[in-house]
């Protein structure tokens, strides 16, 4: 089986929800236990995709502004980013922005990026329009998802698009570390403590087909 | 040109023949060009290994003089002339250098630390600092040693050659960095270090050693590869950590000096959920800090980051779940803030360059490590609006002395690493006590014991003591029948004696008397003449003699009425009725000895038993006295006359006789025991009660005639010799008294051992 490591770094400013997504998507993983000790700021999870395996290193970033300059230590040799923003704000939407120019002017390698317009149940109060967040991620190339922490909408969708973009940019990317593995398990010798619920994480991915139809509904529904 | 070329050349071939013609080279042109005695050597430019260095590291400084002013390498010239060897002298300059330099760095905080890892350098350093001088480099054994018992615990599944490579390898890096240390710059031999990580990374893809390997236990093949090697270079100062060429070192102490400026730093400035009145938070801030300050002792890069992952699991801890990377990093600046790690920007710094990259780009190591990075460089630019604080407030904090700043939560912390130090110390307390009560339940258990072993002991000692009475009495006539021998020429010694032994012998006394009484007239003998002292027993013999005479000639019949017609004769001194011949002959004995002992011979006996006293048993109870008068006669023959010899011997066998009765002793031989001693109390006693010679009459003459062929070998033998006879006569008496029982007996008593010492009658016999 293939495997593909990757590292994702999540972007954002303070209050999008970077970390109400990353917990929401912990806790789904490990809903039967959370250790108090797992924080949510770095964990990997194991996505397959087809018959590859993709190995997520989900990096959280402190979204605070005064930290805004040691962002770059954080996303130096990220495959991917997540780009979140609150639908409720605009402002969060421009930071956005700055944060792929950044980026773009920082990390010379090729990098899968993705739009996540968070809070999506607040879709009342909505300040960024839905067209302007498509078109903006279309024209960086990134995908665009919107989501709800709160309810707990489209959170895997946007992992496991990541992923499956993921597989494909390692076709053409060497930087990327992707490996065969001969057996499964895959548990002894992992880097971090969640390798245990491995099996676990690899729910996702069987849902991959109807997945995408719930977040086409979903958006539908909310936008 | 030409010419000026033609002079040059020539010029050199002059300068070099003129110094060809000199084969020899002087000593002074191989000692060092620093004129420090030491050898100089054509690699260090005519230096000694010290001078070249020194010459070497001045030079770096020159180079970086104007950006790093402040260095305090090592000053040039530093001379030691006691110093013995060469290398021994870099090692221990080095060493001091080293240590100096750290404790410069160091804060007293961390001192306990600081010195642990200096120490555990220090185990190290003499080697790795003389191989390292030497001029061809090489990787001390002890490094390999190390990695073979390292690798058999951590791989044992895979093969040697694996772990031949990975060895290998280490050695090639571990050469390869140190030839590149001095030429590189630090950038360089990191980049180097990196390409040298992909090599051997790349080597386990490819080669078929690690074809069967998988890309996890690679992983920690390469990890555990670059810990062996940093960790010896690690240990080498100036190579990879804190190397010369650059300013860590400045760094280091520009960070610790800020940190300490900005102690005032509180949880509400960087707006993290800290509480210092909560002993729980208080505890995982200290261990976090503690984690953190271990890191510098840490000595490659992944124990260091491992040092690093743990603490920020601490801080995570701290912050409450599920912590944010919003949570995580004011926490962690805070705890790196109150921590005041010791050679912080030079760790970081060695973890950055010499790390594999792969592992700390990613993982969580890596990402933990990133936020520690993160809060340095936050710290190290921390300004007013990143701390959301008016400027002039800040400034006003900043320019206050750092000993005042942030004493609450120093407060709180050493508070914590006070009660934390006092619960080890109430643990330790306890243990204590706990050790004192076992200590002394075991001593009364003990104690019980020995009161028990005390009390069993008494019992034991009195159930013995009742099973076997400790009757000394019959024990005592031994003595006292050589006493009374002895008093036998003086009866007012024996009349002494005899009241002096217990109640019980009363009737002994009676039966002793009415032999005193015997006695007297046979004394009377002896003491008339002392020729005549051989004439009573000479008389009896020649009784027996003639007895013997009279048997062989005469029908046994007659000869039994001889016998008893000697007996009657034989009696004839005896005031009372001595019914065994026994008792007969035995005072016949017994005379020659007290007539040849008066006095004197008093003395002397008393001188034998102190002079037996250090041989045998000094008690003069029981059977002592017969063997040390036995061992006397024959040891000191000479000290005593042929007189005083005589009677010793007799009452030896008497002893003898005793013993032997009273170890074959039992009930049904009594009867006829009663007739063989007369001295012995029991005897005495039956003696009186039944008339059992009467019966036993018969029996008497075959002992007379056993006793009478007995007799007569000793006249054969010995001539006639009173002493000798009467040892005979006794001699045969006991196994006369037995064959009314039985021989074997007295074969098997012990008392026929006894006897054995006959054959050295001979030699008493010769001395008289």
């Amino acid at each position: 089986m293939k495997v593909i490591e990757a590292k994702i770094v999540v972007l954002g400013s303070q209050g999008v929800g970077k970390t109400s997504l990353v917990v929401r998507y912990i806790g789904k993983m490990f809903s039967k236990h959370i250790s108090p000790t797992i924080g949510a700021s770095f964990f990997t999870c194991n996505i397959s995709v087809g018959d590859t395996r993709v190995k997520l290193q989900v990096w959280d970033t402190a979204g605070q502004e005064r930290f805004r300059s040691m962002a770059p230590m954080y996303y130096r040799n990220a495959n991917a980013a997540l780009l979140v923003f609150d639908i409720t704000s605009v402002a969060s939407f421009n930071a956005i922005k700055g944060w792929v120019k950044e980026l773009q002017s920082n990390v010379p390698e090729e990098m899968v990026m993705s739009v996540v317009g968070n809070k999506c149940d607040l879709h009342e109060c909505r300040a960024v329009p839905y067209s302007e967040a498509t078109a903006y991620a279309a024209s960086i190339g990134a995908a665009y998802c919107e989501t709800s922490a709160l309810h707990d909408q489209n959170i895997e969708q946007v992992f496991l698009n990541t992923a499956t973009s993921l597989l494909t940019l390692s076709a053409t990317n060497s930087t990327m570390k992707s490996y065969d593995s001969a057996d499964d398990e895959r548990n002894n010798g992992s880097p971090t403590e969640h390798s245990d619920v491995t099996a676990k994480v690899e729910l996702p991915s069987y849902n991959t087909s109807d997945g995408v139809a719930y977040g086409e509904l979903q958006r539908n529904m909310c936008c | 040109m030409l010419f000026g070329a033609n002079l040059q050349r020539s010029y050199k071939y002059m300068n070099f023949a003129s110094k060809m013609p000199s084969l020899r080279i002087d000593q002074n042109d191989l000692k060092c060009k620093n004129g420090c005695d030491y050898y100089g050597n054509p690699q260090w430019q005519g230096y000694c290994s010290k001078c070249h260095r020194e010459q070497m590291l001045r030079q770096r400084r020159a180079e970086k003089a104007s950006s790093n002013p402040s260095a305090t390498l090592p000053r040039p010239e530093q001379k030691k002339p006691e110093r013995g060897t060469k290398q021994a002298s870099h090692s221990s300059f080095s060493k001091f250098e080293e240590k100096r330099l750290r404790q410069s760095e160091t804060l007293a905080k961390k001192a306990n630390l600081l010195k642990f890892s200096v120490f555990k350098k220090s185990s190290t350093d003499d080697h790795d600092h003389s191989e390292r001088r030497a001029p061809e480099f090489k990787v001390p054994p002890m490094v390999n040693e190390g990695m073979k018992r390292d690798f058999r615990t951590r791989f044992p599944t895979l093969g040697a050659e694996t772990d031949r490579d990975a060895r290998v390898f280490v050695h090639s890096f571990i050469m390869d960095v140190m030839k590149c240390a001095n030429v590189m710059s630090v950038d360089e031999l990191s980049e180097r270090v990196q390409r040298l990580y992909q090599r051997f990374m790349k080597h386990m893809d490819t080669s078929q050693h690690f074809a069967h390997v998988d890309s996890d236990t690679k992983e920690l093949l390469m990890d555990f590869v670059e810990k062996h090697a940093m960790n010896y270079l690690h240990d080498l100062p100036s190579v990879v950590f804190s190397p010369s060429g650059t300013d860590d070192e400045r760094l280091d102490r520009a960070m610790s000096e800020r940190i300490q400026q900005l102690s005032w730093v509180g949880e509400r400035h960087l707006e993290c959920k800290l509480d210092r009145r909560h002993a729980a938070c208080r505890q995982l801030l200290y261990k976090a800090i503690s984690e953190l300050l271990g890191m510098d002792s840490a000595s490659s890069p992944g124990g260091k980051l491992t040092r690093v992952r743990r603490c920020c699991r601490h801080v995570l801890a701290l912050c409450g779940a599920p912590a944010s990377a919003d949570d995580l990093l004011p926490a962690l600046i805070f705890t790196v803030l109150k921590a005041n790690p010791p050679r912080l920007v030079s760790n970081i710094n060695f973890v950055t360059r010499f790390c594999n990259a792969q592992r700390l780009m990613t993982g969580e190591g890596g990402y933990y490590f990133t936020n520690l990075c993160c809060a340095v460089s936050f710290i190290e630019n921390l300004t007013a609006e990143s701390l959301n604080m008016d400027k002039k407030e800040f400034d006003c904090y900043m320019s206050m002395p750092a000993s005042i700043g942030g004493s609450a939560w120093a407060a709180a912390l050493s508070l914590c690493g006070a009660s934390r130090e006092a619960e080890e110390q109430r643990e330790a307390a306890q243990r204590l006590l706990q050790d004192a009560r076992n200590m002394s339940e075991r001593a009364a258990a003990l104690h019980a014991d020995a009161v028990c072993f005390q009390e069993q002991i008494a019992k034991k000692v009195e159930d013995v003591l009742a099973k076997t009475p400790l009757e000394i009495k019959p024990r005592r006539e031994l003595p006292r029948l050589c006493k009374s021998k002895t008093a036998i020429v003086t009866p007012l010694i024996d009349l002494e004696l005899n009241p002096t032994p217990a109640e019980p012998q009363t009737a002994i006394t009676e039966e002793s008397r009415p032999l005193v009484g015997y006695t007297v007239p046979s004394e009377d003998n002896s003491q008339s003449s002392q020729p005549t002292i051989a004439d009573p027993v000479p008389n009896v013999e020649k009784d027996s003699i003639t007895d013997r005479i009279n048997n062989t000639d005469t029908v046994q019949p007659a000869s039994s009425i001889h016998e008893l017609e000697h007996t009657n004769t034989a009696k004839q001194g005896t005031q009372e009725t001595e019914p065994k011949l026994n008792i007969l002959g035995f005072e016949v004995i017994e005379k020659p000895s007290p007539p040849k002992s008066p006095q004197n011979l008093d003395q002397t006996w008393q001188l034998k038993q102190t002079s037996s006293l250090e041989l045998l048993t000094p008690s003069p109870l029981g059977f002592t006295p017969f063997d040390s008068r036995s061992i006397d006669e024959l040891m000191t023959p000479d000290e005593f006359g042929s007189d005083s010899l005589a009677p010793g011997l007799s009452n030896i066998n008497y002893d003898i006789d005793l013993s032997d009765f009273s170890g074959d002793n039992s009930v049904a031989e009594d009867p006829p025991k009663e007739a063989k001693d007369p001295f012995s109390p029991e005897g005495l006693k039956k003696a009186f009660d039944p008339f059992a010679p009467q019966p036993t009459a018969s029996t008497f003459k075959e002992v007379l005639d056993k006793f009478d062929e007995f007799s007569l070998t000793d006249n054969k033998t010995n001539r006639t010799f009173d002493p000798f006879d009467v040892i005979h006569r006794n001699d045969p008496f006991s196994p006369e008294r037995k064959e009314g029982s039985s021989i074997l007996d007295d074969s098997d008593s012990p008392t026929t051992a006894c006897l054995l010492p006959s054959p050295l009658q001979p030699q008493s016999s010769n001395k008289p």
